[in-house]
């Protein structure tokens, strides 16, 4: 596996599937770096695969989106020979194929989600190495390592829609508040049997939390509001 | 090429042999192909260069061909590039292939082979030598 070649753009990135009852909510912020030059700050890292199989990409923005194209061409073949939408874990197989035979040159983790008739909703990884894991919620990207505790310590099975976006939500801008190339926007896409349903939450609508506060020296520090109305300093006594 | 989702040629290790330019004897022929140089020598290609790179991205597309529809797609169409290249002339020196080119979908484009496609080498001073190239004898 490569690191980034020097000057490729890089998708340095936070990614997320959850799974709930209906379907499945997937989120990613909106951040494309060239080493410190965000190049695009309102990318769209939801790819679709199929009508309701979409892929979140992480990584090399290149490597990413040669693999998401290679995938879909693939899936609109097989949706002509069988007839009917490819199952999610169809899509996630190929994705996986072609991750881990290009393993020594790709530098790309993918989540592939979505809704099929057979399994319902799924969640798959597919992590740097090319391998494939079903899990009921996933992240990804620069930015999951520091929302892993958060999503571990939140996460309840038997979430609704609502409650599976809020946490999609509130872990992505988590994620973005930590990472420095995480950032931008929030976009999530919910993807039921009835539809995808497209969610853009900008940059300032994001959930906040503890910004942090400059605690070094606050003793000596006199608060504003004392500072207009000093009473230690008598009036000056003036003839007229 | 073996079947494989490769996207892009592997990059392999690079080597050089005097196996293409040698005599009967094993060591360079100067007679035929002039001094020894490296670019004779270098058995390896750029793995971006052209050829191996559409090499690759053609034995992708085939490959999930086969896994899609079966053997037979992929089978069908390397037969028909065969049969299409199959040519009994003599090496003259302009060869266009009208069928191949419909068949590899560049019968639409101008590319940067068709522009300075001119002969490598002047015209054939052995022939039957290009003759056993070409029918690998």
């Amino acid at each position: 596996m490569h690191r980034l070649k020097q000057g490729e753009v890089n998708l340095g990135t936070s990614i997320m599937a959850v799974q709930f009852d209906g379907g499945v909510v997937i989120g990613a912020d909106s951040r494309t770096t060239t080493g410190s030059y965000i190049a695009n700050r309102v990318t769209d890292k939801l790819t679709y695969l199929h009508d309701r199989i979409y892929c979140c990409r992480s990584g090399s923005a290149a490597d990413t989106q040669a693999i998401a194209d290679f995938g879909h061409y693939y899936l609109q073949m097989q949706t002509q020979v069988m007839g009917s939408a490819p199952s999610v874990l169809t899509a996630a197989a190929i994705m996986e194929k072609m991750c881990y035979q290009n393993k020594d040159q790709l530098s790309a983790g993918i989540i592939v989600a979505g809704w099929d008739k057979k399994a319902g909703p799924s969640v798959y990884n597919i992590p740097l190495g090319g391998g494939l894991f079903r899990q009921p919620w996933a992240i990804g990207g620069s930015g999951s390592t520091y929302v892993y505790g958060y999503c571990d310590a939140t996460y309840q099975e038997g979430w609704g829609k609502d409650e599976t976006v809020k946490f999609v939500k509130n872990t992505l801008a988590l994620a973005m508040s930590r990472d420095g190339s995480s950032g931008g926007c929030i976009r999530m896409c919910v993807i039921t049997e009835d539809g995808v349903e497209r969610k853009f939450i900008p940059g300032d609508e994001l959930p906040r939390f503890w910004e942090g506060k400059e605690v070094l020296g606050e003793a000596t520090r006199k608060p504003l509001a004392a500072l207009s109305t000093v009473s230690d300093v008598a009036p000056m006594a003036v003839e007229v | 090429m073996d079947p494989s989702l490769r996207i892009v040629p592997a990059s392999v290790p690079k080597t050089a042999s005097v196996a293409e330019t040698s005599n009967s004897l094993g060591l360079h022929d100067t007679l035929q192909y002039g001094p020894r140089t490296i670019a004779t020598e270098m058995k390896t290609e750029g793995s971006l260069k052209d050829r191996l790179y559409n090499e690759t991205q053609d034995n992708l597309k085939l490959t999930m061909m086969r896994n899609t529809y079966g053997l037979h797609a992929p089978m069908r169409l390397l037969m028909e590039r065969r049969i299409v290249s199959a040519n009994p002339h003599m090496t003259l020196l302009p060869q266009t292939n009208l069928q191949l080119d419909i068949l590899m979908g560049r019968d639409e484009s101008v590319e940067a082979a068709d522009v300075f496609a001119g002969p490598l080498s002047g015209p054939p001073l052995d022939i039957r030598q290009d003759m056993e190239k070409k029918h690998r004898i």
